[in-house]
């Protein structure tokens, strides 16, 4: 019992007192003052935070959901686009083998007209040759009937009828 | 230095005064780690015999002590005329002289009134956060009594309700405890009936908080787990309601040994240099005692954590039947 009437192992109640006291007030005080306050604050902070954080986890979720969507619509329109720009060109190839062919039946088509037109008109030339040789013949048989030639002159006559009929042919 | 050190000496042992003798290095211990009622100096040296003086007139007037006979007495090998008042007993019981550890009890008081008043204000007035570093590490220490302390011993519904209590119990001690290492000022923690005074807080809300959650009974059912064979109950039930008394008194003794050991073992090494009277002696105690300061620093702040947590833990466990 001495050992705690004195020296470091004292216990004194007044102090006990004045601990429990002092402690209460201390309570009393901060509890109204201080603690409501701030738990409360910072309770409503930490609230706050949790909901913009659930928030922006709703909100990403949201955009890549999004994005996924616009990722397919892209695609879709990409394939289009590449199928459309493939059919065009399959058009425009049928197009211009259509339009080669074309010329080129064309162009043969009038070959053979020219070609035809040259026959004919050879043909009409070598008819009107006929008939000029026949003139120039029945001249030369009346040069011959009406004129008496030696044999030379003859001969002359007869090469010079046939240069003219050769220039003219 | 030599100089320096042989004046500190006179001052702490006064050896050359004759009237007086020297202090024995437990005198000077027990002197620092103690508390004992302000006398009054009729011929007062230096401001703190005058902050005595007042002190012993204002108990004067509250009644706490009679006026008592004036004597001479050796303080700290100086003869001093002071005078001497025997105590009033409030129910022959309560010696309540204000002395320098009920001071330091208020300063501790003042100090939390004077930092978490200003400080709920400002937090409530910023909901996003305040940007002041000093708010910021108030708010950091109130968490951490939050997540570390609370949170672990209650539900959720009752923690909202404990914090204020036990942010109460936490930064009271851990202002007491850092009080305590201001030189020139005194552990109020380091004094059995402070530590035991709180944890008759601890002892009281373990019953308080089982009566009201569990009923008046609860003291006969609530301790002793369930389940256990019905002679066994008598076997348990008195070693249930000693521990439920052990568990504040480990926290008594736990808080006030480790409190007073560190400054004990500060004040001997400073001795120490008044014993030898050496340069070498000097420069190893100092540093060491600065060492043990900076131990002292984080015993002070352990203290305060594992003194709530561990009534944190007591409270939380009289919530629900074991």
């Amino acid at each position: 019992m001495e050992v705690i009437q004195e020296g470091l192992l004292k216990v004194e109640p007044g102090l006990l007192l004045w601990t429990i006291i002092t402690f209460i007030v201390l309570l009393l005080i901060l509890w109204k003052a201080a603690w409501k306050p701030l738990v409360e604050a910072l309770d409503a902070r930490a609230e706050k935070v949790r909901g913009d954080i659930e928030n922006a986890d709703r909100s990403r979720q949201e955009a890549e959901k999004l994005l996924a969507q616009h990722k397919i619509m892209m695609d879709n329109a990409r394939n289009e686009a590449a199928k459309f720009i493939a059919d065009s060109r399959a058009e425009a190839e049928k197009l211009k083998n259509d339009i080669i062919e074309k010329a080129g039946a064309d162009a043969e088509m009038l070959a053979d007209r020219a070609r035809k037109e040259i026959s004919l008109a050879k043909d009409r030339a070598l008819g009107e040759i006929k008939a000029e040789i026949v003139n120039l013949s029945t001249d030369i048989a009346a040069k011959i009937i009406n004129k008496n030639l030696n044999p030379n002159d003859q001969k002359a006559l007869v090469e010079e009828t046939l240069n003219k009929v050769r220039t003219v042919q | 230095m030599v100089r320096f050190v042989q004046f500190v000496n006179s001052f702490v042992t006064s050896a050359g005064n004759t009237a007086c003798g020297e202090d024995s290095m437990y005198d000077i211990v027990i002197s620092h780690v103690t508390d004992k009622p302000f006398h009054y100096f009729v011929n007062p040296h230096g401001i703190s015999q005058l902050f005595g003086n007042m002190i012993f007139k204002l108990n004067t007037f509250l009644g706490f002590h009679s006026e008592g006979s004036a004597v001479t007495e050796c303080l700290h090998g100086h003869p001093y005329e002071i005078i001497e008042a025997t105590p009033i007993k409030l129910f022959g019981i309560f010696d309540l002289r204000i002395t320098k550890w009920v001071l330091m009890l208020w300063l501790a008081l003042f100090l939390c009134a004077l930092v978490f008043i200003p400080l709920a204000r400002k937090i409530k007035k910023s909901p996003m956060g305040s940007s002041s570093r000093w708010v910021n590490m108030w708010e950091a220490l109130i968490g951490f009594v939050h997540d570390d302390i609370v949170e672990p011993n209650f539900e959720h519904g009752y923690a909202k309700k404990a914090m204020p209590y036990f942010l109460s119990v936490f930064f009271f001690i851990l202002f007491a405890n850092y009080l305590g290492l201001i030189p020139g000022l005194a552990t109020s923690t380091g004094n059995l009936a402070v530590t035991g005074g709180m944890a008759l807080f601890t002892l009281f809300g373990m019953f308080a908080i089982g009566t009201i959650m569990q009923g008046p009974l609860w003291i006969f059912t609530g301790i002793v787990p369930k389940g256990v064979p019905f002679l066994m109950y008598f076997l348990l039930w008195p070693i249930e309601v000693m521990g439920m008394i052990i568990k504040p008194f480990a926290l008594t003794v736990r808080l006030f040994a480790n409190m007073t050991a560190g400054h004990i073992v500060i004040i001997i090494f400073i001795y120490l240099v008044m014993m030898f009277q050496s340069y070498l002696v000097g420069v190893g105690s100092v540093s060491l005692s600065l060492i043990i300061y900076m131990l002292e620093l984080l015993v002070a702040f352990i203290q305060a954590y594992i003194f709530t947590s561990l009534s944190a833990m007591f409270i939380g466990s009289s919530v629900h039947a074991h």
